[in-house]
């Protein structure tokens, strides 16, 4: 697979990889003129450049160098493995883990799948699109942290409006927040409202995307509905799938201010401690950046694993 | 039009102008350089201890002015720096303000790392190690005489204790508490209980919060926190009450996980689940339980006497309602206060005008904070018993105005008053051990089978390692 | 909607068909409402409850009490201009940022190509994958102290803006897109003798329009929606953003103070909203980020 192609407004361009400028060597004579145009581009990318430079790939040195560094007093040592070690020995390490796997999980079924759910059904009505459209996308205009606090009053199990709601369906009522086995997923739902709305409308223009002729031909061969979506809505938007899939694995592992405001950050006995939160307390509350520089390592570690393969994959198909 | 030298210049200024862009940003930064002036020690008069020259032009930026929020609060605020300003005419008073709590844990911890505090901040008494491990404060025992703060010697020199190291000075204290049991008046009467006779003793809480607990309509007996480091910071006061320990007396071992640390646990894990008088929501945090309490859902909670201020003001409480004993068990009770610092590294003269400040605003009697008859003309609780660090004729002369003016029924502090319990200081490192704490709280709070073995054998080992990083 | 989707128009023709189409219509349309504006609706009503029934049990679905006080109240104590005009300040900031640089930098990835330039895309690649989270703690130390130029960048808005520039994702967008520019409409200029930002500026930019819209949408909602790093890096109340200042209200105000403040501060964007919800729909959808 290739990454997402957006086709400029001049409709009807083929999609194709661009021509390798490094296949056409200039000759040696010219080379000024390459030294020139060299300096141009540089020039043009400078400022990005300097801006990662300072404030992206400076700190990931220097999160690499924190892991294994102590302050005491203004005094910087090297510790070894020591931070690691304190990490290792927290009882709440593997707890956080464990939660933010359950997150990553839930919010891949909820933060994902309900969008492109969303967004399929919707595609199938002729009126009211548009209603709906600016419905599912209202969430994402509101501020979060007024979001996140009105979602907290909803939960509230005594006078929050879910809990009647389940009262009027004579459903059991729920502590939604306050129970550790349903924290998590009172997180991610709150989440997931706030945020559909935007995976929605892309999911929406990929869909419109799709030739009709697709379908027609799946329908000429005895398709019924469900297997018209596996093999042809799916596959269709497959680039843009696994695109927001990966977005959407970006924005898990960033999740911060919902269970800090839900739960408090840590949540009922830590249930929805994550290790993002985790990393937060050793810096912020714990005052241990040695700490939290180790963890946010061993997490750095795992992710470039993740974006390797992933990247493979891509790659494969790109090919 | 399109020559080579015309090509030339569009090419080079492009380059020009990206690069300048980024220059500029980078450059531009100036707004606040990183180092404040400092070294610019004792401009003016070179004699510390010498009193603020009304002449020296200064500007003093310092937090926790009281918020739009706290309307009459920040009204005497004002007033008080005009009269401030009567005096010293030339001292610029710049407050910050923020309608929640002046000090949070995480926030502060990265201001001080930051240095970004103002010239005078906001402490607790608990953050003076920490302070000081990231060179935050300046010692002021030199500005700090009775030239200066006239009544230094009527100081509860305890309070004035918890702002020394090694000797020196770093603070100046705004307010000071032990806590108590915080009681519903209402509730109390409704729920046929004696308001006059808060609970003494835990088991006789359990037995009052299940008596309010069962007027129905979402009403809790009793209230505790369990986020936000307020958690552990109640754990620690239960823990205090029943005469236990937090952190051993080395200061390096965690001393809950035992028999007092269980009893503490078993109760409110009884009274949340056995009981259900702990009412539903939890993990709540300073702020939530004032809520509850100032709008009748909740029966009572430990508190310090200032929260009753804070509930008339920002939540339109009436004082009226309110009363207070001594905290259950009263083994020992949590002894706490805040208090403003100075930053490190500002000069002499604005160290002088922030002392001359601190005095006028926090330390004198009949002005200031302790301007009772002002206090009262704006609607604001007097006759609280709390904060008071004054001894001797201070203490005498403060008190009388205290019941003069006193707008709370003195009665409902009698048995606060009339059963002092001795003070204990927090832990060290107090807000790690809190939020480690708060999961504690949260468990036993949250979870119906909660494992109390496990969840305080959990916070032992995490306690352990806060103390041991150092 | 004319183009052709799941279901087939004549199997929508047949009458049960048809009926069932009604009936999910109805359906969706009213789980919908119900779903994302009954939450608004909560807000609104109960900002204009009175303390003891915003917190009664059970809730009552119309309020019973009318304290439009609340409002005031909640208007006096939030400054609610201060902080929406920083929001918008450090959006629109971060926002222009990333046009110039962003743009810059993706134009001449995807047509100047200069050496080391994949290099230079794969490092800014690189960064997608790390939660802003794990790099907070080392990020929060630069800013303190910016290397070689050594200013501490703490409460001013650069510490907003610059780390704005940083956003990979737009990067790549904006290269894909460019990647997809016929080379041979820039030859042509380049054979006119037009410079290269010349090119940028007459030929590129106008063809991008589209992309340039979705990589400014998510400028503005990115700073928009951020809480952690505006919290930690404007500790001065009066430089703060909304979400840190609605934040910091919460524990201050009664519950129905509160619930009236977030009312008050939905309002602006969610007019904004509805007044450009057609651009701002279009800019996101006619980007057209299709598979």
């Amino acid at each position: 697979m290739s990454a997402p192609s957006l086709t400029p407004s001049k409709a009807g361009t083929p999609r194709h990889s661009p021509p390798r400028a490094a296949g056409s060597a200039p000759p040696a004579g010219r080379f000024a003129k390459n030294l020139k145009r060299n300096l141009t581009a540089h020039g043009f990318l400078i400022g990005a450049v300097v801006c990662f430079a300072v404030f992206s790939w400076y700190p990931m040195v220097r999160e690499v160098l924190l892991a294994f560094q102590k302050t005491e007093s203004g005094q910087t040592t090297w510790v070894g493995l020591e931070n690691l070690a304190t990490v290792l020995d927290d009882p709440a390490f593997w707890q956080a883990w464990r939660n933010t796997l359950l997150f990553t999980v839930l919010a891949l079924i909820l933060g994902f799948a309900v969008p492109f759910v969303v967004a399929v059904v919707i595609n199938e009505f002729h009126h009211g699109q548009g209603y709906l459209r600016l419905l599912v996308y209202l969430p994402v205009m509101l501020p979060p942290v007024a979001s996140v606090l009105l979602f907290k009053y909803l939960y509230d199990p005594g006078y929050g409006l879910l809990n009647e709601l389940l009262r009027f369906l004579h459903l059991p009522e729920q502590q939604w927040l306050q129970d550790p086995d349903l924290s998590m997923l009172s997180v991610v739902i709150a989440s997931t409202w706030m945020n559909m709305g935007g995976a929605a409308l892309i999911y929406l223009a990929a869909l419109q995307g799709i030739p009709g002729e697709l379908y027609e031909a799946a329908e000429l061969d005895g398709a019924g509905l469900f297997r018209k979506i596996w093999h042809v809505t799916i596959p269709q938007t497959r680039l843009i799938l696994s695109l927001m899939l990966l977005m959407q694995i970006i924005a898990t592992m960033q999740v911060f201010v919902e269970p800090f405001l839900l739960t408090g950050g840590a949540g009922p006995e830590g249930s929805t401690t994550t290790v993002v939160y985790l990393i937060y307390q050793y810096a912020f509350n714990f005052n241990n950046y040695g700490a939290a520089a180790a963890l946010g390592l061993l997490l750095l570690v795992l992710l470039a694993g993740f974006s390797a393969v992933y990247v493979k994959l891509s790659r494969a198909e790109d090919e | 039009m399109r020559t080579a030298r015309f090509r030339r210049t569009r090419r080079a200024s492009a380059v020009a102008f990206v690069s300048a862009v980024t220059l500029t940003a980078l450059a531009a930064c100036g707004t606040s350089s990183s180092d404040n002036g400092g070294g610019s020690e004792g401009g003016g008069s070179s004699d510390p201890s010498a009193p603020l020259d009304p002449k020296t032009k200064v500007t003093l930026t310092i937090d926790c002015m009281p918020s739009a929020a706290k309307a009459a609060e920040l009204k005497e605020w004002k007033e008080d720096v005009a009269e401030f300003n009567k005096t010293y005419p030339n001292v610029t008073i710049e407050g910050r303000s923020t309608p929640g709590q002046c000090l949070e844990p995480p926030r502060f911890t990265a201001m001080l790392k930051a240095k970004s505090q103002p010239d005078v901040f906001y402490t607790y008494f608990t953050d003076l190690p920490q302070v000081l491990d990231n060179d935050g404060a300046a010692d002021i025992s030199a500005y700090v005489t009775d030239k200066t703060v006239p009544l230094l010697k009527d100081i509860d020199p305890n309070v004035l204790g918890s702002l020394k190291q090694d000797g020196k000075l770093y603070g100046l204290p705004t307010s000071n508490y032990t806590m108590g049991l915080l009681v519903n008046r209402k509730l109390f009467k409704d729920a046929g209980l004696d308001p006059d006779a808060p609970p003494r003793t835990w088991d006789e809480v359990r037995a009052a919060a299940k008596k309010i607990a069962g007027l129905g309509n979402g009403i809790a007996g009793f209230g505790e926190y369990s986020a936000g480091n307020t958690g552990g910071w109640h754990f620690t006061a239960q823990m205090y009450s029943v005469g236990g320990e937090v952190v051993d007396a080395s200061g390096k071992k965690a001393a809950f996980n035992n028999d007092l640390g269980k009893q503490v646990a078993k109760n409110l894990h009884a009274m949340r689940w056995e009981d259900d008088s702990m009412g539903k929501t939890q993990l709540l945090q300073w702020g939530d339980l004032q809520k509850q309490i100032a709008t009748d859902k909740l029966g009572m909670f430990l508190a310090a006497p200032d929260d009753i201020a804070y509930m008339v003001q920002q939540l339109g409480a009436k004082y009226e309602n309110f009363g207070m004993g001594p905290i259950p068990g009263a083994k020992n009770t949590l002894a706490g206060g805040n208090n403003y610092m100075i930053k490190k590294g500002i000069s002499g003269d604005k160290i002088k005008a922030a002392v001359a400040w601190l005095n006028f605003k926090n330390l004198s009697v009949g002005k200031g904070q302790f301007a009772w008859a002002r206090t009262k003309a704006d609607g604001l609780p007097v006759g609280v018993p709390q904060p008071n660090f004054w001894l001797g004729e201070s203490k005498t002369t403060d008190d009388a105005a205290r019941v003069e003016n006193a707008t709370m029924p003195v009665a409902n502090f009698k048995t606060f008053m009339d059963n002092p319990v001795a003070g204990k200081a927090e832990p060290p490192k107090a807000q790690e051990v809190y939020k480690v704490l708060d999961n504690v709280m949260s468990g036993l709070l949250t979870n119906k089978d909660a494992d109390i073995d496990k969840l305080l054998a959990t916070a032992e080992t995490q306690v352990n390692q806060v103390l041991a990083h150092q | 909607m004319s183009t052709r989707t799941l279901i087939s128009p004549a199997q929508l023709a047949k009458p049960r068909a048809k009926a069932l189409y009604r009936a999910t219509f109805a359906l969706v349309v009213g789980g919908f409402s119900l779903v994302f504006l009954g939450p608004l609706y909560w807000m609104v009503s109960s900002g204009f409850k009175d303390t003891q029934e915003v917190v009664r049990t059970p809730p009552t679905l119309v309020p019973g009490s009318f304290a439009p006080e609340n409002y005031t109240r909640a208007w006096e104590v939030m400054d609610l201009s201060t902080l929406l005009f920083n929001t918008l300040y450090y959006a629109f900031g971060a926002l222009a940022f990333q046009l110039v640089l962003d743009v810059a930098a993706a134009y001449s990835l995807s047509k100047l190509r200069p050496v080391f330039g994949k290099a230079i895309l794969g490092g800014m690649l690189v960064t997608l994958m790390i939660p802003a989270t794990v790099l907070v703690v080392p990020q929060y130390l630069t800013v303190l102290d910016v290397p070689v130029v050594e200013r501490n960048l703490l409460n001013t808005p650069w510490a907003i803006w610059l780390p704005a520039v940083t956003n990979a994702f737009s990067i790549f967008l904006l290269k894909r897109f460019f990647d997809s520019i016929p080379k041979e409409l820039l030859d042509a200029a380049a054979m006119d003798g037009a410079s290269p930002l010349r090119i940028l500026r007459s030929i590129v930019l106008p063809i991008s329009r589209p992309i340039l819209g979705v990589v400014s949408i998510f400028a503005v909602v990115g700073v928009w929606k951020d809480f952690l790093w505006p919290m930690l890096t404007l500790p001065d109340p009066s430089k703060q953003t909304l979400n840190v200042g609605i934040y910091s209200l919460s524990t201050g105000v009664p519950v129905n103070v509160l619930i009236a403040a977030l009312t008050i501060a939905s309002v602006p964007t969610l007019l904004i909203f509805l007044v450009f919800q057609r651009n701002i729909m279009s800019g996101l959808t006619a980007g057209g980020l299709k598979g």
